[in-house]
C-alpha cells in the first residue's frame, strides 16, 4: 500500500523519487517490497550524490523516458488478491466437471506434501546451484530425480529436466544427430513419426534449423500402427522419434521391434506417458537410445500447460553430447560424500556457441515436485496410478464405443489414457454441444489434422469416475441424436 | 549422508489411492507390451519423505536464508501472495486447450501482460510463449531468421555478440544455424563501435547484445550502434537480463532495438527454484509481429461486459507467418501470473523498483571501494572496479586479480569465504573480459543495513589470513566440493541394489 496511500498527498505525475520524499511527509510507514524506500536520500548523501536522477546520468537523453509508465496504479496484497479470485475465478476449471480433454497432459491428483515442502523458501528461492557448499539439499534431490526418472524408462542417465516433452524431444533430435552424424549412411536425415501431435512437431522443427537436420516421416499403417516395412528406410537416418503411447492414446508392439529395424548407427528417440511405465514395458528395455516425455503426471497440475516439465534420459554413449544440466555424487575435500553440478563443459555458460544446447533456466523446482510425487507413491504406487488410468481408458472406451454411431478410428489396438473416434459429424460441434450439458468431452482432432475433423480425442486419466463418463455418453448420445438423420 | 533409497521400509506405497475402476485393468496391455520388473524407487511413507525432505530444503541456501548478490540473476525477493494465486483451481486446474469461452480470465491476465510488456518495453507485440530467457532469445532470433528469409536474404548468416554476452545469446543463435561473430568490448568495458563497424555487413543478421552490459554499466552508444547493425540490413536483439535497472527510465525500444526478451523470473520475481521454472516472453517492433509464436491473445469489446466485466471477449490469434510453436502450449502460465501479481503491486511505479535496484547497487560498490582508513590499513590489496564508471546500473563486478597476484587468493576463494558468513557468492568468473571477476547484484530489496553488513563483511575477507580463504568454506555442510571427481567418476545416479 506504500504508493497507493501516498497517492493522496502527491501529484498523480510526480516522478517515483520525488515521491518517495512525499511518503516519508505524509507518514506512510508501509515499506512493503522495498526496505531502504524514504531513506533514499541518506544513502545517495553517503555515497555524494544528491538525487536519484544522478544514478541514471549515464543515459543519454535521446534515449531518456521522460513521462510517466502509462500504466495502472499500484495495488495491495489484498486488492491483487481480490482481482486473482475474480479473474481466475471466471475460469471453468477441469475439476468442476466431468472432463475428458487430456492431449498429453494429466488431471492428476497431487498429493498435498509437494506443493507443501516444494515451495519451502530454501528450496523455493534457490537458485541454480552453483555452490555445492550451500546447495546439497536441491543438488540431492536431483540426483535422487535424476536416479528415479532412469528406472522407470530403463536408461542409465538422465538430466534434471527440459522444458516439456516437446522441446524435450526436439533437443534429443539435435543431440542424436550430433552423436550419430558421423557415422549416419543418410547425413542429418530424422524420421518423425506422422502420429506426433503437430505442436510437438512445429517445436521439433524450430529447433532443427540449425544443424542441417532433414526431417522425414515415418509412415503409420492403416491400423495405426507404425509400419515397419516402410521403416526399414529409416536404417542409417541419424534417429527415429516415435511415441508410445502415439497422439492417439494407441500402445504398439511395432515400437519394440523398431530398433533391430534400425540398427545400432541410427538413435531410436522414444516419448512415453510417464505414468503408463508403470505398466508398460521401459523403452530403455527394448533398445531405446534416448526416452523422452511429459513429467507433468507426476508432481504438478496442469497449469494451464506451463510450468511443467520434460524428462530426458538416454544411454551412456550420448552423455557429453546430451542437453541440461546434470548432477553428480562426489566428495568434499574432507572425503565426504557430496553431490554437485557435472559436465558443465557442454553447457552453454561454458561454450557459449558450441554448446550442446542454449538451455539455461529449466524446471527443477517443478523436477523436485516430481520427485517427491515419485518416491511418494514408490514402485507398487506407480503401479497402480498406471492401472487406474488403464481402467478408466478401457471403461470409457467401452462406453462411448456402445453409443451406436460412434466409432474407434483404430478399432484393433490397446489405449492407454487417450482413445479416438469418430463421429457422424463434426467433432467441434459435438464438443460444443457437451460443453452445453457441462462436460468437456475432449479434443476435437481437426485441430490437429485438417483431415480428421469429425475425429474426437478421449482422454481419460485415474480421477475418471463411473459417473463422468455416464455424463460424456449421455451427452454424446444425445448430440448424435440430434445430427443423426 | 541418507539418501532417499535408504527407505525401503513401507508394504506398498507411501500414498494411498483408490482401486482401479476394472479389476482387470492390466489385461488392456497385451503381454508382450507389459513391464515385467517395476522401477526401483524407494518405498517410504509421508512422516519419513516429509522428514527427508525437509532436511534437504535445510541444506539449501535460498534469498529466504540469507542475502544472494548472485549477478545477472537478479535474486530478489519472491513476493508470497504470487504463491498462493497459483494454487487456486482457475490457473492450477485449467487445460490449455479448454474452450476460449472456459478460460476468459487467464486469458484477460494474459492480454494485460502482453500490454504491459510491450509498454515497459517500447515494442509493439510480445507473445509469453517461451519458457526461460535462453528460449525466447532463441525464439526471437528465429523470428528474425524468417524475416530475412521473407524478403529474400538467406545469405544473412552471421549474429554478432559483444564479448561480454550471456552464453545464451551465441548458444542460441547458433541453434538457429547461424554463425557466431564475438566482437572484442573496448578498454572501459562498453561497445567498441569501430569493431562492430569492421563487423557488420551483407552477411549480417543480427546482434545481440544487453544493455546495461554485463558489467552493469550502461552503453551511452547503444543509439548508434542499432543505426550500424540496420544500415547493415541487421535487426537488433536485446538481451533482458538486466532489465531490472531501466524499467521506466528507457527501454530498448528508444534505444533501436527490434526485439527484446523478459525475464519474467527475474525483473518480475517468478522464484527461481533451484534452476527454473523461468518465463522468457519476447516483444517485437511491428515488423517481426507476424513471426512471433502461435498463438498470441487477442480481445474485442463486446456489449455484455464480458466474462471478466471488463467489456471484452478474449480470444486466441495466430500470426499471419507464424514459427509456430516453441512450447508445446501457451508457455509457463503459471510463471506470467506471479509476474502478474508482482506488476499489479507496482503498476507505473515499477521505476521506482528499478530507481531502487540501481541505488542499491552503487550504494554498495561504494561501500565495499570506500572502506574507512582503519579497514583500508589492515586490507593488504583492494579489488580494482571491472569497468571504471561514475555509476553503475543494478550491479557491478569487481576483479580480485591484484589480491590474486599478491597473496593467491583468487575470486573463487573469495566466493567460497563468503559462504562461511552466511552469504550466496556472487557471480564467478563472468563476465570472462574481466580478470578473476565477482560480479554482485544486490536488487531492489536488500535493506541499508544487509548491504552495510555485507561490505564490512567483505572487506574483513580481503583482511583475512590468505589461508583461512584459500581454505573456505569452513561452516557449510560440506566443505569444498571435488568437481574434478565428479566429472571422472561420474556417479549420476544411484548405484541401485543390482
Amino acid at each position: 500500500m506504500y504508493v497507493a496511500l501516498c497517492e493522496n498527498s502527491c501529484n498523480e505525475h510526480s516522478r517515483a523519487s520525488q515521491f518517495c520524499l512525499g511518503r516519508q511527509e505524509a507518514g506512510c510507514e508501509d515499506l512493503d517490497q522495498l526496505p531502504n524506500l524514504g531513506r533514499e536520500q541518506e544513502m545517495l548523501e553517503a555515497m555524494g550524490l544528491q538525487s536519484m536522477d544522478d544514478l541514471f546520468s549515464d543515459i543519454p537523453e535521446e534515449v531518456r523516458r521522460t513521462d510517466p509508465l502509462p500504466l495502472r496504479g499500484p495495488q495491495s496484497e489484498e486488492e491483487i488478491w481480490a482481482d486473482a479470485q475474480r479473474l481466475l475465478g471466471a475460469n471453468i476449471d477441469l475439476d468442476s466437471r466431468p472432463s475428458f480433454l487430456a492431449a498429453g497432459l494429466a488431471r492428476n491428483f497431487v498429493p498435498t506434501m509437494v506443493p507443501m515442502l516444494a515451495t519451502r523458501g530454501e528450496f523455493l528461492t534457490s537458485y541454480t546451484p552453483y555452490q555445492p557448499e550451500v546447495s546439497q539439499g536441491m543438488l540431492q534431490a536431483m540426483w535422487e530425480f535424476q536416479t528415479m526418472v532412469s528406472e522407470l524408462v530403463g536408461l542409465p542417465v538422465s538430466n534434471v529436466s527440459m522444458y516439456d516433452a516437446s522441446t524435450a524431444a526436439a533437443e534429443a533430435i539435435t543431440c542424436a544427430v550430433r552423436v550419430k552424424g558421423r557415422k549416419a549412411t543418410q547425413k542429418g536425415v530424422v524420421y518423425v513419426s506422422q502420429f506426433v501431435p503437430p505442436h510437438r512437431l512445429s517445436v521439433i522443427e524450430n529447433y532443427s534449423q540449425g544443424g542441417g537436420i532433414e526431417l522425414r516421416t515415418l509412415e503409420h499403417g492403416e491400423d495405426g500402427r507404425i509400419n515397419l516395412e516402410a521403416a526399414t528406410a529409416a536404417a542409417g537416418a541419424c534417429a527415429v522419434y516415435v511415441e508410445q503411447p502415439n497422439a492417439f492414446g494407441e500402445l504398439d508392439e511395432g515400437v519394440m521391434k523398431l530398433k533391430e529395424i534400425i540398427g545400432e548407427n541410427t538413435a531410436l528417440i522414444v516419448g512415453v506417458d510417464a505414468v503408463s511405465l508403470g505398466i508398460v514395458e521401459a523403452p530403455g528395455n527394448y533398445g531405446a537410445d534416448i526416452v523422452v516425455g511429459e513429467g507433468q503426471p507426476f508432481g504438478i497440475g496442469p497449469t494451464a500447460g506451463g510450468p511443467i516439465y520434460g524428462l530426458f534420459a538416454c544411454q551412456k554413449d550420448y552423455l557429453r553430447l546430451m542437453p541440461g544440466r546434470i548432477v553428480g555424487k562426489t566428495i568434499d575435500e574432507d572425503g565426504k560424500d557430496a553431490f554437485t553440478l557435472t559436465l558443465s563443459t557442454r553447457e552453454q555458460h561454458i561454450r557459449r556457441h558450441r554448446a550442446t544446447s542454449n538451455i539455461c533456466s529449466n524446471e527443477t523446482l517443478i523436477a523436485l515436485m516430481g520427485a517427491m510425487h515419485m518416491s511418494l507413491l514408490g514402485p507398487e504406487g506407480l503401479e497402480r496410478l498406471a492401472l487406474r488410468v488403464a481402467a478408466a481408458t478401457e471403461a470409457t472406451k467401452q462406453a462411448v464405443c456402445a453409443i451406436p454411431g460412434v466409432e474407434l478410428v483404430d478399432p484393433d489396438t490397446p489405449n492407454f489414457r487417450e482413445f479416438a473416434v469418430k463421429l457422424p459429424g463434426d467433432a467441434g460441434e459435438a464438443i460444443a454441444h457437451m460443453d452445453e450439458a457441462g462436460v468437456l468431452g475432449g479434443l476435437d482432432l481437426g485441430d490437429w489434422w485438417d483431415s480428421m475433423s469429425t475425429c474426437l480425442l478421449i482422454g481419460c486419466d485415474e480421477r475418471t469416475s463411473q459417473s463422468d463418463i455416464d455424463a460424456l455418453t449421455s451427452a454424446l448420445s444425445s448430440w448424435i441424436e440430434e445430427v443423426s438423420p | 549422508m541418507s539418501d532417499i533409497f535408504e527407505f525401503n521400509g513401507a508394504a506398498g506405497s507411501g500414498w494411498s489411492q483408490p482401486e482401479p475402476m476394472m479389476e482387470d485393468a492390466a489385461d488392456t496391455v497385451p503381454p508382450s507390451l507389459r513391464r515385467l520388473n517395476l522401477p526401483e524407487w524407494p518405498r517410504a511413507s509421508e512422516p519419513e519423505l516429509v522428514r527427508h525432505y525437509t532436511w534437504l530444503s535445510q541444506r539449501n541456501f535460498g534469498i529466504d536464508t540469507g542475502f544472494y548478490p548472485l549477478g545477472s540473476c537478479t535474486m530478489k525477493h519472491n513476493p508470497r501472495i504470487n504463491e498462493r494465486i497459483v494454487q487456486l483451481p482457475g490457473i492450477d486446474r485449467i487445460h490449455p486447450l479448454q474452450p476460449e469461452h472456459q478460460i476468459q480470465g487467464l486469458l484477460s491476465i494474459f492480454y494485460e501482460m502482453q500490454e504491459m510488456l510491450e509498454i515497459c518495453a517500447g515494442m509493439d507485440q510480445v507473445t509469453l510463449q517461451p519458457v526461460a530467457g535462453a528460449q525466447g532469445e532463441f525464439t526471437a532470433i528465429r523470428c528474425i531468421q524468417e524475416y530475412h528469409r521473407s524478403n529474400g536474404e538467406n545469405h544473412r548468416d552471421k549474429v554478432i555478440v559483444p564479448d561480454s554476452a550471456h552464453g545464451t545469446n551465441p548458444a542460441s543463435a547458433a541453434m538457429c544455424g547461424y554463425d557466431i561473430i564475438e566482437i572484442p568490448s573496448a578498454e572501459d568495458g562498453r561497445i567498441d563501435l569501430d569493431a562492430l563497424r569492421a563487423a557488420v555487413g551483407e552477411d549480417t543478421a543480427a546482434m545481440m547484445i544487453t544493455n546495461p552490459s554485463t558489467l552493469g554499466i550502461f552503453e551511452p552508444e547503444i543509439a548508434e550502434a542499432a543505426e550500424i547493425v540496420h544500415a547493415a540490413g541487421g535487426q537488433m536483439y536485446y538481451d533482458g537480463a538486466n532489465f531490472n535497472a531501466i524499467l521506466g527510465k528507457t527501454d530498448p525500444g528508444r534505444m533501436g532495438f527490434d526485439a527484446v526478451h523478459y525475464n519474467l523470473h527475474k525483473t518480475f520475481s517468478q522464484p527461481h527454484g533451484g534452476g527454473g521454472p523461468g518465463s522468457g516472453p519476447i516483444g517485437v517492433k511491428s515488423h517481426l509481429a507476424e513471426f512471433l509464436p502461435s498463438p498470441l491473445v487477442g480481445r474485442q469489446e463486446v456489449e455484455d461486459g464480458g466474462a471478466t466485466g471488463d467489456g471484452y471477449r478474449y480470444f486466441w490469434k495466430t500470426p499471419e507467418n507464424t514459427i509456430g510453436k516453441v512450447q508445446q502450449w501457451h508457455g509457463n502460465a503459471g510463471a506470467v501470473v506471479r509476474a502478474w501479481a508482482f506488476y499489479r503491486r507496482y503498476g507505473r511505479e515499477l521505476e521506482l523498483m528499478s530507481e531502487h535496484a540501481v541505488l542499491n547497487a552503487n550504494y554498495l560498490r561504494h561501500q565495499i571501494m570506500n572502506p574507512d582508513t582503519e579497514t583500508l590499513a589492515g586490507i593488504e590489496v583492494m579489488p580494482v572496479d571491472g569497468a571504471p564508471t561514475d555509476v553503475v546500473k543494478h550491479e557491478f563486478t569487481l576483479s580480485m586479480q591484484p589480491l590474486k597476484e599478491r597473496t593467491g587468493v583468487t575470486g573463487k576463494d573469495v566466493a567460497k569465504r563468503l559462504l562461511d558468513y552466511g552469504y550466496m557468492s556472487p557471480t564467478l568468473y563472468f563476465p570472462m573480459i574481466v580478470p578473476e571477476c565477482l560480479m554482485i547484484e544486490p536488487t531492489e530489496t536488500e535493506s541499508r543495513e544487509v548491504l552495510d553488513k555485507f561490505a564490512d563483511d567483505f572487506l574483513a575477507i580481503l583482511a583475512e589470513d590468505p589461508e583461512l580463504v584459500t581454505t573456505a568454506p569452513h561452516s557449510t555442510d560440506v566443505r569444498r566440493v571435488d568437481e574434478v571427481w565428479a566429472a571422472r567418476n561420474l556417479i549420476l545416479r544411484h548405484p541401485g541394489t543390482e
